[in-house]
């Protein structure tokens, strides 16, 4: 344990990128806990007179089509957005590691089956799978989670049977199998955390795909409801008002949304390094 | 000749193989189609004076006064027959209005990863030739920074900075400008079409108008790209063959650009095959944002009306250029690394 | 050829004079084109198509004529459409007879189709035979004028045609001047029908066989249509050929790109634009923006009076209290339109003409009090839906009604649903709660009423079942006595102001926005652009 994290800690000096990186997702997640406490203003209270008005002392971002204070609504919607983003990938991670650690386990019928599960969902244009499912099950977030997290799941299941199916017949497992535990608890208990690392990397850069993806389509009028604030939503409306010259409409979110997700890649970057020196030297 | 057997065995085995998940494309496209809870009928017979009879009428135009297994068989029959069945949103039968758009799409796509591979080949390799070094860091950040930029805002961009403010793009209305001739449509590429009708001012009209979409796009595919790139630049410079090339006294550059390059590019084609395919679904945002007239803001277009038959042919189409896609990058993988298909 | 100095530098002159000359023709061509932008794509060429859209319904306008038409007046926003002055198209001279049910139709002699042939008598009644015949969204439309069948059209001779109707009916010329109600080539269209489909119907979808300004160059679905002017067409009031030589309709999905094109000069009109662009091009002053209210269209906030909880009325008047409506005006339309809220009558309206400002305000302590007296002291939840598609005036609306429903506890739930999804539950009246925009194309009271708020169709939105006012818009429709008329309409809306099954909010405009030099827009009752009265100074 000591030595992982002072590996970590080498790995961190060295690289200063990760730490930048790791302090913003450090600060997005303080931001997501205690954002509604902090904000100036009520994120969705109007104030119709006061509507579009440019960034001043009293609004720092400016106001939006309601008059609502933009610089608030950036700051709530950090929680929302990192809550779709980490719903979602904990979802479908949950999801496919278990089915595709059991597939590469057991192999056989069950594993050719799931196979062909994955073949079929990843011949899908999955964006378009993505609008499909909000639209058929209705825009709610927890609709956009979970068409979020069905397009992540091919990913995981390929990944994590791949990467049983080269150690399940390795000695240790043997042991393990030896020493009287069930198959359950040979995959739960010995396989899966020893290919939790690998997929971390995986992990981390999904989870800025998935605000991403969030935001598309929040941009093609599937995203979550009004007057939720939302980053992708409010990019995709204040980008009606970019040739009106009311930049800080898009600017705000679109920066928020954007240092999110170069957060999470840059840490997805930063955790490879970590976990397989090797990958990157 | 044995090595091109081989390679048609294993194509033909592939596409055997990929049958199935084509059929479950399929079948899933039409049950997820009749989920949706818009009822078409309805939405196409909202005229202004619009009662039961007409809904009725399109219901019964759109087949859908059947129960819907036999539905389902009577769309597989149509499959079989090359008939996709027509388009309510624009009145076209899907074959024609797919066989149209897909090439918009194709080009777009094709060359919006030219872009992608002139950039991320060079970064990718000069990363790798200095790691972690200054230029490593650069070259990551700036990858990484066009991952994060939704591609409809870095589009929106481009059009407010180089159409709107600086005037030097064309208006971002389609593949080409209105005003000028179309060319004669042979394959449906407009440069190649031009290029063949020898036609060089509609080439350069169609080529202006393909440089900020296709640059959208190459912008966020760079990333993985490049990444992969200097990942099996790594991998490859540290190998043994490359050391002996060192050792023998060839010089760098050569032992770079020839020999480790040519081993590198192996995986890279494989990643190009994914991003390719995601490209080509995943491109409607950019499509709605330059008014590309492509297949994906059809499907988009068509999905919101719950118009079932585009959707469902544009889904199988985007299935079978997957399959596609794999089949090819597999039989270039059998050409540069004989020693695959022999396994 | 001998290559020597002399001919190369002739070669290089004319070389060089090619794309000189490309671009002075191109500059011609480009003055002479008229190019619009709009958001929603022509799907078909044929109107009467089930599902056709209204950039469709624009196009076929250009390209046929109709036996007559509407004129046109001046009003302070600009030229409208005026449904009381009837004028002839295809026919020369219409009489009506003295008891107003027997129209003689005495056409043209002049007027040509695109092929050169005559427009006869036969083509005129086969056309409108087919409006009433076929299966289409025609006849549904035009028996709201009392046509119905082909017996109704006779022939009288090559250029005289007579159409009967059993009573008289205010609405039964209007009726002929819609877009509906095109006259075909119909040996042109007849040589393409088959058993199964006698009146052409999947020909007339990509082909066009009409006589009108317009000719089709070509039609691309979903993306754009191209027209060439018809220089022998007369039908115009000056009887001149339309202004533009060619006319480009170009579908251009996001609405900031084509607010762009305009203020670029690169198109030439838009009537779709958001209106937060609208309101700053016009400031800009560098376009010209001539923005009408859409008097026959009006937006709403329905309530479905049929079920629980809005089928009480005091719920309905205690949400009518509770809304900012000049906050959404503001917010939403950034108040290009006209209100049709906040008027000082309380019984009885100053006039019969609908739509109309009726007395809806903002009163929270009255709210409250019609709350409790509804039977919900605490107040309840209920969905407010509107449509993806209009989105950009929907979505602050639906904000500022949650918010101030909240104030009197009234909590609602935004339900924002794809387009299909929206026409789907309203037609099956699934919707409690939610906002629409509707037209009439001939705006008379007692049509709005019978189309809006009676019988079980889609169009009456709130479901309203009154007994009353069914009696009362059924009486309207056959009155000829002006007074008596009047007297009946300004009945039907003031029951309309006490039972607020719909709370009307406004008329929004028809912002039409064109560079300084294209003159002639008209407003028209199908809310597209007539090309036939543009041109460029």
């Amino acid at each position: 344990m000591i030595a992982v994290l002072r590996h970590t800690g080498w790995v961190l000096r060295g690289n200063p990128v990760t730490m930048v990186a790791s302090f913003g997702a450090l600060v997005l997640i303080t931001l997501a806990i205690v954002g509604p406490w902090i904000v100036p203003y009520d994120p969705t209270a109007s104030n119709v007179p006061n509507a579009l008005m440019p960034p001043s002392a009293a609004h720092w971002f400016g106001t939006d089509q309601l008059g609502r204070d933009v610089f608030s609504r950036v700051i709530a919607a950090t929680r929302l957005d990192l809550a779709i983003a980490a719903s979602a990938v904990s979802l479908s991670f949950a999801l496919g590691a278990m089915i595709g650690a059991f597939c590469g386990y057991t192999g056989g019928r069950l594993d050719r089956w799931v196979g062909r599960f994955v073949d079929v969902l990843m011949a899908f244009p999955l964006f378009v799978l993505a609008m499909a499912m909000v639209a058929a099950l209705g825009n709610r977030v927890e609709n956009i989670i979970y068409a979020t997290a069905i397009i992540n799941l091919p990913f995981y299941i390929r990944f994590a049977r791949a990467e049983v199916n080269v150690r399940r017949n390795s000695g240790w497992v043997e042991a393990a199998r030896a020493s009287g535990n069930s198959h359950v608890r040979v995959v739960m208990l010995f396989l899966l955390p020893n290919v939790l690392p690998a997929m971390a990397v995986q992990i981390s850069l999904n989870l800025g795909w998935a605000i991403l993806n969030a935001a598309g389509l929040s941009f093609l009028g599937l995203g979550v409801k009004p007057p939720t604030p939302e980053w992708g939503i409010m990019v995709a409306e204040g980008a009606r008002f970019i040739t009106t010259g009311k930049w800080w409409l898009v600017v705000f979110p679109g920066a928020a949304l954007m240092t999110a997700v170069l957060c999470f890649n840059l840490l997805g970057d930063g955790l490879r390094d970590i976990l397989d020196p090797r990958m990157r030297t | 000749m044995g090595l091109a057997v081989s390679i048609a065995r294993r194509a033909g085995k592939r596409v055997v193989s990929s049958l199935p998940a084509l059929f479950g494309v399929v079948i899933f496209t039409f049950l997820l189609m009749r989920v949706l809870p818009g009822d078409p009928a309805i939405f196409f017979a909202s005229g202004p004076n619009a009662g039961q009879a007409e809904i009725e009428q399109i219901r019964q135009q759109m087949g859908l006064d059947k129960p819907v297994p036999q539905q389902l068989l009577l769309y597989l029959r149509d499959i079989g027959t090359g008939n996709l069945g027509r388009s309510m949103t624009t009145g076209q039968p899907v074959v024609t209005d797919l066989v149209s758009r897909l090439p918009a799409s194709l080009e777009l796509t094709f060359v919006a990863l030219m872009l992608a591979l002139i950039l991320a080949l060079p970064l990718g390799i000069l990363a790798a030739l200095r790691p972690n070094s200054l230029i490593d860091n650069i070259v990551r950040m700036i990858c990484t920074l066009g991952v994060c930029v939704p591609t409809f805002v870095s589009g929106l961009l481009f059009i407010f900075a180089f159409y709107y403010i600086l005037g030097i793009a064309p208006d971002p209305t389609g593949r080409i400008d209105i005003f000028a001739g179309q060319p004669p449509t042979i394959t449906g590429f407009l440069l190649i079409d031009a290029a063949v009708a020898g036609d060089w001012d509609a080439w350069r009209s169609a080529a202006r108008q393909l440089i900020l979409p296709a640059c959208t796009m190459a912008l966020f595919v760079l990333a993985p790209l490049a990444r992969m790139t200097r990942a099996s630049m790594l991998a490859v410079l540290t190998s043994d063959f490359v050391r002996t090339g060192e050792a023998l006294g060839l010089s760098r550059r050569r032992v770079v650009l020839v020999y480790a390059l040519r081993n590198a590019l192996l995986p890279v084609l494989t990643i190009m095959g994914i991003v390719f395919s995601t490209m080509l679904g995943a491109n409607v945002l950019v499509e709605k944002v330059f008014s590309w007239p492509g297949v994906a803001s059809y499907a988009l277009d068509a999905l919101l009306s719950s118009d079932y038959a585009p959707v469902q042919g544009f889904v199988l189409l985007m299935a079978t250029i997957f399959v596609m896609v794999n089949l090819t990058v597999d039989v270039l993988y059998g050409l540069a690394d004989p020693r695959i298909s022999i396994e | 050829m001998k290559l020597d100095r002399r001919n190369l530098l002739a070669g290089g002159a004319a070389l060089a004079t090619v794309p000189h000359l490309g671009r002075e023709a191109f500059a011609q061509t480009r003055a002479e084109t008229l190019r619009q932008v709009t958001g929603n794509a022509v799907n078909t060429l044929d109107p009467t198509m089930p599902g056709s859209t209204r950039e469709a319904f624009g196009i076929s306008v250009n390209i046929y004529d109709r036996l007559v038409s509407f004129g046109k007046k001046q009003t302070p926003a600009g030229w409208v459409f005026d449904p009381d002055n009837i004028r002839g198209e295809l026919a020369e001279k219409v009489v009506t007879s003295a008891d107003g049910m027997t129209f003689t139709f005495h056409l043209r002699r002049d007027a040509k189709f695109h092929d050169g042939t005559p427009v006869t008598a036969e083509d005129v009644k086969w056309s409108l035979d087919r409006a009433v015949s076929a299966r289409s969204l025609a006849a549904a439309q035009i028996q709201t004028g009392s046509w119905t069948k082909p017996e109704q059209f006779k022939i009288i001779d090559q250029y005289t045609v007579e159409a009967k109707v059993d009573k008289p009916d205010r609405l039964a010329l209007p009726n002929l001047c819609t877009l509906y109600c095109i006259i075909f080539n119909s040996k042109v269209v007849k040589s393409h029908a088959t058993a199964a489909d006698p009146w052409g119907q999947e020909w007339t979808k990509t082909n066009t066989a009409g006589s009108g300004a317009y000719i089709l160059e070509s039609f691309r679905p979903g993306e754009q249509v191209i027209l060439r002017r018809n220089d022998a067409w007369n039908r115009s009031i000056d009887g001149k050929p339309a202004g533009f030589r060619r006319v480009i309709c170009q579908t251009i999905p996001e609405a900031a790109t084509r607010a762009s094109l305009i203020e670029k000069g690169d198109a030439d009109l838009s009537i779709d634009l958001a209106a937060s662009d609208v309101a700053t091009l016009a400031s800009r002053g560098t376009v010209k923006v001539i923005s009408t209210p859409q008097f026959n269209a009006f937006s709403m906030i329905a309530f479905n009076t049929q079920a629980a909880p809005f089928n009480n009325k005091k719920l309905r008047q205690a949400v009518a209290a509770a809304l900012p409506y000049g906050n959404i005006f503001k917010a939403a339309l950034f108040e290009r339109g006209a209100p049709l809220f906040g008027a000082n009558w309380t019984d009885t309206p100053p006039s019969g003409i609908f739509p109309q400002p009726m007395p809806l305000k903002q009163d929270v302590a009255l709210a409250r009090k019609l709350l409790a007296e509804a039977g919900f002291p605490n107040g309840l939840d209920t969905p407010f839906a509107f449509n993806v598609g209009a989105a950009a005036i929907a979505e602050p609306m639906a904000a500022l009604i949650k918010e101030s429903l909240a104030a009197i506890n009234i909590r609602v739930d935004i339900q924002k649903l794809p387009d299909a999804q929206i026409s789907t539950m309203v037609t099956e009246k699934k919707l409690p709660f939610f906002t629409e925009t509707s037209i009439a194309w001939l705006p008379s009271t007692d049509y709005f009423f019978r189309n809006f708020f009676t019988g079980n169709q889609r169009w009456n939105y709130s479901s309203w079942d009154n007994a009353e006012i069914v009696a009362l818009a059924e009486k309207a429709r056959f009155e000829i006595n002006a007074a008596e008329y009047e007297k009946l309409c300004k009945k039907m809306i003031s029951i309309l102001a006490e039972e607020v099954p719909v709370l009307l909010l406004w008329q929004p405009n028809q912002d039409a926005v064109m560079p300084k030099n294209v003159e002639g827009y008209v407003y028209g009752y199908h809310r597209q652009v007539d090309y036939r009265d543009m041109k460029r100074a």
